[in-house]
């Protein structure tokens, strides 16, 4: 199983750190660099600063934790997604833009290979995890709205990444495609699809509370 | 007839009853300004809540398994143009 993780900021960097548990092999994809204001809201040290966030995400699972992943220091675009994406068992969308979604949904969807998508809102008071199977971005309120770069959500970002990282690790054992909202109130699932070769079942909760957990839902 | 979800400032609740399932989505949002004023989500009460504080919030609507409706109203995750 390879999981490529796709933009290492806040969520990605969050997630990939808490699946270094996986039997999985891992791959990082980002353009961009660690800076000092990441430092507050992204799971990279000071010793990461200047060098690039998919890079600076190996070396650290590798010095800290022995954990071996491959970097690829590359923006996603249309011309490179199917070699990054290649091979892929899953593909998981923790980008900052609405274009290099696109770009890997399109490809998801025609090479039939399973993304989940992970977001933050603006204000990082609530995050979404969803399947591509119900992706659709949302529009922005302002152009160009800025994302959480400060210390300030960093609760919130790390609530959502491990969300993110228990999906991932479902997917990874089990064969289960689960959509989530995360809220300071809790978890709430949306959809929990059966993936696994044998059955594709879909389960959603008939009733649940705002704090409901991952684990309140059966699959028959 | 829906389940409605409210997501606002860290908090997701359930409508103590059931929502119109044909409503459009501008009614939803006034209709959630009203709740949550009245205090008809659990947990989530404000009684000076602004008219627009839904204006921009999305709505998702998802059938279940058991032929039943569940309506979703969230804040967007919207994620720049950068790049």
């Amino acid at each position: 199983m390879r999981i490529v993780f796709c933009g290492v900021g806040a969520l990605g960097s969050h997630a990939g750190w808490l699946c270094r548990n996986l039997p999985a092999e891992m791959s990082f994809v980002d353009f961009d660099r660690v800076e000092s204001k990441n430092l507050l809201a992204q799971a990279f040290t000071k010793q990461a600063l200047g060098r690039n966030k998919a890079e600076a995400m190996r070396l650290q699972l590798l010095n800290f934790y022995g954990v071996r992943a491959t970097a690829f220091p590359v923006r996603i675009e249309s011309t490179n997604v199917e070699s990054l994406g290649e091979p892929a068992d899953l593909l998981v969308d923790c980008l900052d833009n609405v274009a290099g979604r696109h770009v890997l949904s399109t490809y998801a969807r025609a090479s039939s290979k399973p993304l989940v998508h992970a977001a933050l809102s603006a204000d990082g008071q609530f995050g979404l995890i969803r399947w591509d199977e119900h992706f659709v971005p949302d529009p922005e309120d302002v152009a160009g709205q800025a994302t959480c770069e400060g210390g300030e959500h960093l609760p919130a970002i790390a609530r959502i990444g491990a969300a993110l990282a228990g999906i991932v690790q479902e997917f990874v054992e089990l064969g289960l495609k689960r959509d989530v909202m995360v809220a300071r109130s809790g978890i709430t699932t949306t959809s929990l699809v059966d993936a696994s070769p044998a059955t594709r079942r879909y389960h959603v909760p008939s009733s649940r509370s705002a704090g409901a957990q991952a684990n309140d839902f059966e699959v028959r | 007839m829906a389940i409605f979800n409210i997501t606002y400032s860290g908090i997701s609740a359930d409508l103590a009853g059931e929502l119109d399932e044909i409503l459009a989505d501008d009614e939803i949002r006034k209709i959630a300004v009203e709740v949550v004023r009245s205090g008809g989500i659990p947990g989530l009460h404000i009684a000076n809540l602004a008219d627009d504080a839904f204006d921009q919030f999305v709505v998702d609507r998802f059938d279940t398994p058991e032929g039943g409706k569940r309506i979703y109203l969230r804040p967007k995750v919207p994620f720049g143009n950068r790049g």
